[in-house]
Formats: C-alpha cells, sequence, structure tokens
C-alpha cells in the first residue's frame, strides 16, 4: 500500500502512456511528465503568493488580503484574472522584439531547471549524467533574460535595475556553485537522483545521514540559502527591484500578462532553488526517520519545500534591505573565501574517515565546526571594520 | 590509472620554482617591503627574483634527467633545460635593469608577472603539444599585456598595451584557427604523431591553411614583417624593462617552439625556397617572411628619431635573420638559430638597460644621447659594444651569430646554392643596418651634449649591463662557449 | 532522427554564426550579441548529440552566462547609435568574404577528396568523470598552466582598474 502511494505518479504515468504505440511512448512520457511539473508549479505558485501576503501581513501586524473567497483564498486567481485581461503596455522607444523576448527567455530556463529535480523515488523528469551542471547552467541563462528586459525598455530606471541585477547574480552565483562543490565530492557524482541516494539510510539506525547534518553540509546549506536568496532577487537582497529607489528595477515597464510571465517565473526559480537546496542538503525525498518512511517520498520532498519557501518568507519579512556596498562587500568578502574554506573542510571531513577509534566520529565533528568558526569569526569581524564612523549625505541634508 | 604525480613534479621544479618565487615576490612586498623607498624595494625583489631564478637554473645544471609527460604535454631534455637557463638568465638581467626606472609603485605586482611570464616562456619550451603550447603561449603572452600597461601615468604605455592585445588577440586566433585546423586533419595533439599522421598527406589542401594560419600567428608573435605593426608602437610605449622582456624572453622562447613546431610537427612538409626549384611548404613562407623582415625592418630604422622604436626596427630586422636560421630545417640551423636569438637577447637587453638609464635625463630620442660619453663613459662603452654587435662587427657576438646563421643556410643548399638569394639580400640588409647603428654611436661620441650632468647609475644596473657587455665580447670571441653547449644538448636529446 | 537533429543544429549554428557578423536587418551590436547567444547554445545541442553533456552543460554555463552578459555589460555602456552609422568599406567587406570563401572552398574540396577526417579517436567520453580523471592525471599541469593564466588575469585587472593615488 505505502509502495503504491509512494509511486502514485509513476504508475500513473505509465497506465497513461501505455495507452500509446510503442513508438511514441518515451516522447509522451517525457511530455506528460512535463505538463505534469508546469501544472504542479503553477498551483504552487498561486499557493504562495498568497501564503506570502498572508504570512507578511501576520508579520507586520496586519490581516493582509481578505476579501475575495473564504480568507480571502480566491485571491490568485482575481490576480491572475486581473493580470490578462490588463493592456500590455510596450513603450514606444523600446526595442519590440528583445522587449517580447525578456520574458519567455526567463521562462524556458526555469521550467527546464524544475525538470532536473528528483522530487521522489524515480520521479526525477530528466535524469542527466551532469544535472546540477546543466542546472546551473540553464540558470545563468536568467542574467541575459534580466538583461534584455532591462535594456530593451529605454528607461533609465530598467537599466539601472538590470545592471544592479546583472552585478549581484554575477558576484553571488560564485558562492552558489562553490558551495555545492562540497556535496558534490562528498556523493562522488554529479547527478543530482544519485545524490539524494548518498544521503538515504541512517546513522545509529535513527538520525538521518543529510548532508545538512554535517559542520560541512551546515555551512554549506547556509551560505547557499544566502547566495540562493541573492540569486532570486528576494529581501534583503532586493535591489534590483527596491521600490523606493527605482521604481521596479528592469520590470518597470513591464505590464499585464508580460509582467505576469515575470512574477511567474522569478516565483519558479525560487520554487528550483529551494528544490535544489533540499536535494543536496535536506537529503531529497529521504524520510526524517526510519519509522516516519511509510509517508510517500514526494510528500517529504514537498514538505521541506514548503518549509523553505516559508523560511523565504520569513527572512523577507524580517530583514531590513542591504546596501549596495554592502551588498557586494558581503559576497566578495565573505561569502566566497567562506565557501573556499568550506570546500577545504570538505576535504579534511572525508580524510578524517580513517580514523575508527571510540569518539572519532564526534571528534572530527568539532574539528571541522573548529575550522569553519575561526575564519567565520574573523571574516565576518573584518566584514564590520570597513563601516564608516558617519554617513554623510551628499543630496540629502 | 595510476598516475606518477612524484615524476611529474620532479621534472616541473623548476617552474615550480620560479612560481613559487613570483607568489614569495608578491608576498614579500605586500607584508615587509610596503613602506621602504622605490629603489630600496625594487633592489631588494630584483635580489629575490634572481635567486629563484639562480636556484632553479643551478637544479636544471646539477640534474641531467629527461622526462616526458603522456601526449608530450610537457618535455624535459637537456636542449629544453639549455633554453630554459638561458630564459631565466634573461629574466634575471631584466630584473636587474627595473631598479633603475621608476614607473611604477606596484612593485610586488610587477614582480609576479615578470616571473610568471617566465614561468610561461618556460612551460612554452617543455611543451610538444599543440593544447599545452597554446596555453603557454597565452600565460606569456598575458603577463606581457599587463606589463606592457604598467606605466599608468603614462598614456602611450596604455596605447601600447591596448595594440599590443589586440595584435595579440588576432594572432592568438590565427594561431587557435590553424593549430585547431591540425588537430581535424589529423586528429592528434602531439607533435610528434601530428608529423607522422601527416606523412602521407601532405597535399590535403586544409593542411595548407592550417600551416600558413599558425605562421601568420606566431609570425604576429615574433613581429616578422608584414605582422610587424604593433612591435614599434608596443616597444616604443611600454616601460623600458618590459621592452627589453619582451625583445628577449619572448623571443627566445617564441622562436624555439616555432621551430620546434614545424621541425617537428611539420616534419616532411618542409618544402624549398630555392631560387629555381620553388616546392610549396612552409619554408617558402618564412622565406618570405625573412625576406620582407629583412627589407622592412632595416629600411624603417633608419628614419627613427627615437632609440627605442629604433631599436623595434631593428628586432624586427634581426627577426628576418633568425628565420634564415629555420629555413634551414637541420640540426645545424636549429643551433645557429639558439645561438643568434641568445645573443642578439644578451645585446639587446643591454641596449635597452642603457636606454633605462638615460631615459631618466630627459627622454629616449637620439638627440638625448648626444655626448653621453663624457656623462657616462662606462655606459657609453657598453652601448658601443651592444650597438657593434648587433650591427654584427666582427670580434663581438652579433657577428658570429650572423656568421653561423648564413653559413648553416648556405651550407644547407650546398647541391644548388637555393638559399643564396635570401642570404645576399640578408647580408646587403645588414650593411645598410650598419648606418643607423653608427648614428647612435656618432651621438654619443660625437657630438656635444647640451645638458652637461653626470648620468648616476644604480649600482645593480650599472652591474648587469657591464655584465652583459662583457658577455657580448667573450661569446664573440670564443663562440664555443655557448655553440658547444647547443651542440651537446642537441646531440643528446 | 539523429542525423536530423545534427543537421538542424547545424545549420542553426552556422546560419546564427553569420547573423552575428553579418545582419541585413540590423546593425546594432545587442542584436549581434544575441544571436552570439544563441550560436553558442546550438553548439551546446551539437555537444549534447555527441553525449558529451558536461561540455554542453559548461559551454552554455561559461559562454552564454558569463562571457556573454559581460559583453552586454560592455556593450551596454557604449554608444550605440555611432556603431550603427559606421560604414563598412567595400574593400574590407570583399576581401573578408574572399578569405572566408576561399577557405571554405579547401575545406569543402579537402572533405570530398579525402572524405571525412575519418573517426578520431574520443579522448574524452562523455562521461563526466573520465574528464575529471584525464583532468586530474595526464592534463593536470594544462590546468595548472590555466590556473596561473587567470591569476595574471586577476592581477592585472586589479592592477590596471584601480585607481592610482598620484
Amino acid at each position: 500500500m505505502t509502495g503504491q502511494l509512494d509511486q502514485l505518479f509513476v504508475s500513473l504515468k505509465q497506465w497513461l502512456v501505455s495507452f500509446l504505440p510503442q513508438a511514441a511512448q518515451p516522447m509522451a512520457g517525457i511530455l506528460l511528465s512535463i505538463s505534469a511539473i508546469i501544472g504542479a508549479f503553477a498551483t504552487m505558485f498561486a499557493i504562495t503568493t498568497i501564503m506570502e501576503r498572508k504570512i507578511l501581513g501576520r508579520i507586520q501586524n496586519r490581516l493582509g488580503p481578505n476579501r475575495v473567497g473564504p480568507f480571502g483564498l480566491l485571491q490568485p486567481a482575481a490576480d491572475g484574472i486581473k493580470m490578462l485581461t490588463k493592456e500590455d503596455i510596450v513603450p514606444f522607444a523600446a526595442d519590440k522584439l528583445v522587449h517580447f523576448l525578456a520574458p519567455v527567455v526567463l521562462i524556458i530556463p526555469v521550467a527546464l531547471a524544475l525538470a532536473m529535480i528528483p522530487y521522489g523515488r524515480n520521479m526525477t523528469a530528466v535524469d542527466l549524467d551532469a544535472g546540477i551542471l546543466f542546472f546551473f547552467a540553464v540558470g545563468s541563462a536568467t542574467e541575459l533574460s534580466v538583461f534584455m528586459a532591462g535594456w530593451s525598455s529605454q528607461n533609465k530606471y530598467s537599466l539601472v535595475g538590470a545592471m544592479r541585477a546583472i552585478a549581484q547574480m554575477i558576484s553571488y552565483e560564485m558562492p552558489l556553485v562553490l558551495s555545492t562543490v562540497s556535496v558534490l565530492m562528498m556523493a562522488g557524482t554529479l547527478s543530482l537522483p544519485l545524490i539524494v541516494q548518498a544521503q538515504s539510510g541512517y546513522i545509529y539506525e535513527i538520525l538521518p545521514r543529510w548532508n545538512v547534518f554535517t559542520p560541512w553540509g551546515l555551512a554549506g546549506f547556509v551560505l547557499f540559502m544566502i547566495a540562493a536568496t541573492a540569486e532570486s532577487n528576494r529581501a534583503p537582497f532586493d535591489l534590483p527591484e527596491a521600490e523606493s529607489e527605482i521604481i521596479a528595477g528592469y520590470l518597470t515597464e513591464y505590464s499585464g500578462f508580460k509582467y505576469a510571465l515575470f512574477f511567474m517565473a522569478e516565483y519558479w526559480g525560487l520554487f528550483a532553488v529551494s528544490g535544489l537546496a533540499v536535494t543536496l542538503f535536506l537529503g531529497g525525498w529521504n524520510a526524517p526517520f526510519p519509522f516516519l518512511q511509510w509517508v510517500p517520498s514526494w510528500a517529504w520532498f514537498f514538505a521541506k519545500l514548503g518549509t523553505i519557501i516559508f523560511g523565504f518568507i520569513w527572512v523577507r519579512g524580517t530583514l531590513p534591505r542591504l546596501r549596495l556596498d554592502q551588498l557586494m562587500n558581503f559576497a566578495w568578502k565573505f561569502l566566497l573565501p567562506m565557501s573556499l574554506i568550506n570546500i577545504v573542510v570538505t576535504a579534511m571531513w572525508h580524510f578524517s574517515r580513517v580514523f575508527q577509534f571510540v569518539g572519532a566520529r564526534e571528534m572530527r565533528w568539532v574539528l571541522c565546526a573548529l575550522v569553519l568558526a575561526i575564519p567565520y569569526f574573523f571574516l565576518g569581524r573584518a566584514l564590520g571594520e570597513g563601516r564608516p564612523a558617519k554617513r554623510n549625505y551628499k543630496f540629502a541634508e | 590509472m595510476n598516475f606518477d604525480y612524484a615524476q611529474l613534479f620532479s621534472a616541473a621544479i623548476p617552474e615550480t620554482v620560479v612560481v613559487i618565487t613570483a607568489f614569495l615576490a608578491l608576498l614579500v612586498d605586500f607584508i615587509f617591503l610596503r613602506n621602504l623607498p622605490a629603489r630600496t624595494r625594487t633592489s631588494l625583489l630584483a635580489t629575490v627574483t634572481a635567486v629563484g631564478c639562480l636556484s632553479a637554473i643551478a637544479w636544471m645544471g646539477v640534474s641531467h634527467s629527461t622526462y616526458r609527460l603522456d601526449d608530450a604535454i610537457f618535455v624535459v631534455n637537456p636542449m629544453t633545460q639549455l633554453v630554459k637557463q638561458i630564459i631565466l638568465a634573461l629574466t634575471i638581467f631584466t630584473a636587474f635593469i627595473s631598479v633603475q626606472t621608476n614607473f611604477t609603485r606596484h612593485l610586488g605586482e610587477y614582480f609576479i608577472l615578470l616571473l610568471l611570464a617566465s614561468a610561461g616562456m618556460m612551460f612554452l619550451v617543455s611543451a610538444e603539444n599543440i593544447l599545452a603550447i597554446f596555453l603557454a603561449l597565452e600565460l606569456l603572452s598575458l603577463s606581457l599585456y599587463v606589463l606592457t600597461a604598467f606605466n599608468k601615468q603614462s598614456v602611450f604605455s596604455a596605447e601600447a598595451a591596448l595594440k599590443y592585445f589586440l595584435f595579440g588577440g588576432m594572432s592568438a586566433a590565427f594561431t587557435l584557427f590553424g593549430l585547431s585546423l591540425i588537430y581535424g586533419v589529423t586528429g592528434e595533439m602531439n607533435l610528434t604523431a601530428i608529423a607522422a599522421k601527416l606523412a602521407g598527406k601532405t597535399t590535403d589542401p586544409l593542411f595548407y591553411v592550417a600551416l600558413v594560419m599558425t605562421v601568420i600567428g606566431f609570425g604576429f608573435k615574433v613581429a616578422a614583417a608584414p605582422f610587424h605593426m604593433w612591435a614599434p608602437d608596443a616597444y616604443q610605449g611600454s616601460p623600458t624593462p618590459v621592452t627589453s622582456f619582451i625583445a628577449a624572453g619572448s623571443k627566445v622562447a617564441s622562436f624555439f617552439i616555432l621551430a620546434k613546431i614545424l621541425f617537428t610537427g611539420f616534419a616532411g612538409a618542409e618544402g624549398d625556397a630555392g631560387w629555381h626549384h620553388y616546392i610549396s611548404g612552409w619554408t617558402p613562407v618564412l622565406a618570405i617572411l625573412a625576406a620582407l623582415s629583412v627589407i622592412i625592418g632595416n629600411l624603417a630604422a633608419i628614419s627613427q628619431k627615437s632609440v627605442k622604436r629604433l631599436l623595434a626596427y631593428s628586432a624586427i630586422a634581426h627577426g628576418g635573420y633568425a628565420l634564415l636560421g629555420i629555413l634551414t630545417a637541420d640540426q645545424k640551423g636549429f643551433a645557429s638559430l639558439i645561438y643568434y636569438v641568445t645573443t642578439y637577447a644578451l645585446t639587446v637587453i643591454g641596449a635597452f638597460g642603457v636606454v633605462a638609464v638615460v631615459e631618466n635625463y630627459g627622454g629616449d630620442k637620439l638627440s638625448d644621447f648626444a655626448g653621453l660619453s663624457r656623462r657616462a663613459p662606462i655606459l657609453s662603452a657598453c652601448m658601443m659594444v651592444f650597438m657593434l654587435s648587433l650591427a654584427g662587427i666582427p670580434p663581438l657576438a652579433g657577428f658570429f651569430g650572423k656568421f653561423y646563421v648564413f653559413t648553416s643556410a648556405i651550407q644547407l643548399g650546398a647541391k644548388s646554392l637555393g638559399l643564396l638569394w635570401l642570404v645576399i639580400l640578408a647580408i646587403a640588409m645588414s650593411a645598410v643596418s650598419l648606418y643607423y647603428y653608427l648614428q647612435v654611436l656618432k651621438q654619443i661620441y660625437v657630438v656635444d651634449a647640451s645638458d652637461k650632468t653626470t648620468v648616476s647609475v644604480a649600482l645593480p644596473t650599472q652591474f648587469v649591463i657591464v655584465a652583459l657587455a662583457i658577455a657580448v665580447v667573450v661569446l664573440g670571441c670564443v663562440p664555443n662557449l655557448l655553440v658547444g653547449k647547443i651542440l651537446a644538448a642537441l646531440s643528446l636529446g | 532522427m539523429h542525423d536530423a537533429f545534427f543537421y538542424i543544429f547545424a545549420i542553426l549554428t552556422v546560419f546564427c554564426a553569420v547573423m552575428v557578423v553579418a545582419n541585413p536587418v540590423s546593425r546594432s551590436p545587442i542584436t549581434s550579441a544575441m544571436f552570439l547567444v544563441l550560436t553558442i547554445t546550438c553548439m551546446a545541442a551539437l555537444f549534447v548529440q555527441l553525449h558529451a553533456f558536461f561540455l554542453a552543460a559548461v559551454q552554455i554555463l561559461v559562454y552564454a552566462g558569463a562571457v556573454m552578459v559581460l559583453f552586454l555589460f560592455v556593450i551596454m555602456l557604449l554608444d550605440l547609435k555611432e556603431e550603427e552609422r559606421r560604414r563598412i568599406k567595400a574593400v574590407s567587406a570583399g576581401l573578408g568574404t574572399l578569405a572566408v570563401g576561399s577557405i571554405l572552398f579547401l575545406i569543402i574540396k579537402s572533405t570530398l577528396q579525402f572524405g571525412q577526417a575519418g573517426a578520431i579517436p574520443p579522448h574524452t567520453e562523455g562521461s563526466t568523470a573520465s574528464l575529471g580523471k584525464l583532468l586530474f592525471s595526464n592534463y593536470v599541469l594544462p590546468f595548472e598552466i590555466l590556473s596561473l593564466l587567470l591569476l595574471v588575469a586577476m592581477v592585472g585587472v586589479i592592477l590596471l582598474s584601480k585607481k592610482d593615488l598620484k
């Protein structure tokens, strides 16, 4: 029974495909998986927007949307209809073709990235040998789209927003990728399903073998999440769209359906990167405890995904926006060195496996954590040092 | 798969030493030397460089192992070690000439780039695989582009760097296109294997495209006419020690690797550039380059007012003479080539060293050298040696170099005197070159000085220039000191 | 099927590459850069057909992602109008066409005469692991040279872009 529930979607797909002639089956299988992913995440996008607004409302001591439907739950549907029926305004000076292509260029790679992720046991739409690399490769196309949107609008706010966004994305892509390297080193593969498999099993038959429970995994997870926040342009790294400074950044000249596409693509990007974090650090679809293994694998995956997204919303509601110089200093002077040190620590962890005496497991944990904690302390202090004592306002006195 | 790292490491110790010295130079400068006066800093850093390079030279002198990494990515034999020693010696000289100048405050960066450029040359010399050759070439070139732009107070330095970079990028594109076509035709990256594959295939038209592209790429690198346009500006604009390094070290390495590619990789496709029996191959291409370089270099040098520019055109001409050594396509020609470029490099570093000193008192115009014999007699004597050696006057190294190259070119065509036309042209142009070298000496010894102040020279620079002058004289009188070594290395390797 | 995909992507690659340098409709550098991205992506598709997924991913990651974005960054800071006004000299266009044409002719002639270059032995099997093993054994030295090269680039950029306080 539990096995059947676990493989529910896989069997469903096989059953549907079996109606077709033999030759068309692989193609149909791929199409089915893709449409399932698109459908699932479109729904999730709707749920997330309303949840985000509700939770932010709670954090800011207000109610949030509560007019449309019971508890305001139909708000996304209303928003969607509004977006689709709005007039699509293209600025006169804009480069029409590029302006039109930008949201398309954004949504396709994001969808491709979503196809890489293992959602459950045997539930990977595209299983590539170099899956994680492919994930980052298609992810880099988002920078292109941001540039296209910002440049083609012929609007100074758009251009400034695009420049900020690209500078930020390039800076944070480095720690993002480097923090995954330690996982790849320990798993010995670039394939995402295999990385999940490497995290299955339990220590002492009870503790999960997830990467996040090792010193390098914990550090990597934190680094990854910070970089991922910046990559998806979310608060406190939302300078490219800082409303109070540059209207809406590169989205300024977008309206109607194109804006909705952008909006959805940004959330999909968030899902993709959170899904990657779950896969790499939180054990993917593995259950946290052996006695909970009866719950279907995909349920675990989406539960973890939901938790991470809740974390994102929480951070957004809590932290103020960074200044541009703080943003850059943080990436280059803190995250980058820390992620490099983390790789070294991973190697230490790997090679200290040979020690088998009693308490060796605990000792290497403490040792590796120390090697990470000391540079963390000093790098953090150095980051604060350059702060000007008094800020001089040139134009706003 | 068990890969022998220890063996690779022990073969690459000289390179490792140089790279570590480079890091050390930067580190020492950052930690200890920041607050010292510039000249002290340069002297100390030059000493660090010298110690590193000397220990690498000494190691290569002591160990006589040979090594060949799979696919000939890294080859160590007596010949490569000899050329590497020469390159390191040139690096040391350049480092000490830098003491005289003050074009930058970023000395740590200057020395790390200088040393990494030499490391690039060393890897280049040891590479017999087109991938490794290209990588090492890029390491060398990129360091030199940055070094060229080092004088940030001078617009000319920036201009020189931009020109050098753009032409260098072009030449890299040509080289890469040629090399990738060769890989496409043969499916090999190892020069020996390429030659073996090409043995029956030389009529493939694509191969000729590849050959011409490769030669053009390297033609840019060694500044052979008609690909010399960047050289005068880059030589004039860049800081003088850098100019000397480009003219000396980079030239030795580039000529060595060009000869190696042509001799090893394109063996069997030599063709013939003889007067009456032309056979297509790489020698006719090189013969055209050599003839053009000799003519254009020497004629254009006559009208130059700036000594650095004059030396740049003379470098083009000397590139032409050196190409004659490659044209012979045999071991003797190869030996003559190495001897020629080495002595040329020693001479030209010395000459640029003198220019670097004089530059501090005005500029590098010919008129700035007026009456130098009264202001700095030792320097002037050294400059006379260098100039006469460049012109090829008998007891000096330059004479024997030319003599050796020309005779090996003639002997090749003993049956038909095929290359005689080129040799005669080269000798005639060599006579022309005497005119402009004597122009410099006339300024130094005959014309009266407008500025009578004595020229003061930093001790290390003075020492290096005098040592170079002595070396030029000694190598001219007893050429066998170097030739013997080259021939011995060739017979062993 | 496989061949069909190859021809589609090969033709697309060539078409986009031509459009980068000789676009009859638009002279804007942005359009050229966009076509360059397309060229690179199509080349990645060709790599995929050779089962070199790693190379394909790296091709997109490095070229379409990083390098092209830097290109666009630079283009963004240029005066595009001037670039569009610039006239192409007939002589240089003619010579360029001649050079490309003759090389194309030689390549076609050579292919017809000698057949395809024959099966080049696959030095790197598609799999990432074998590529990694090769990089850390036989090609460890070029790999290290490359790291030095990047170091030089880094030192150079910092040095040249830093303002000299004087």
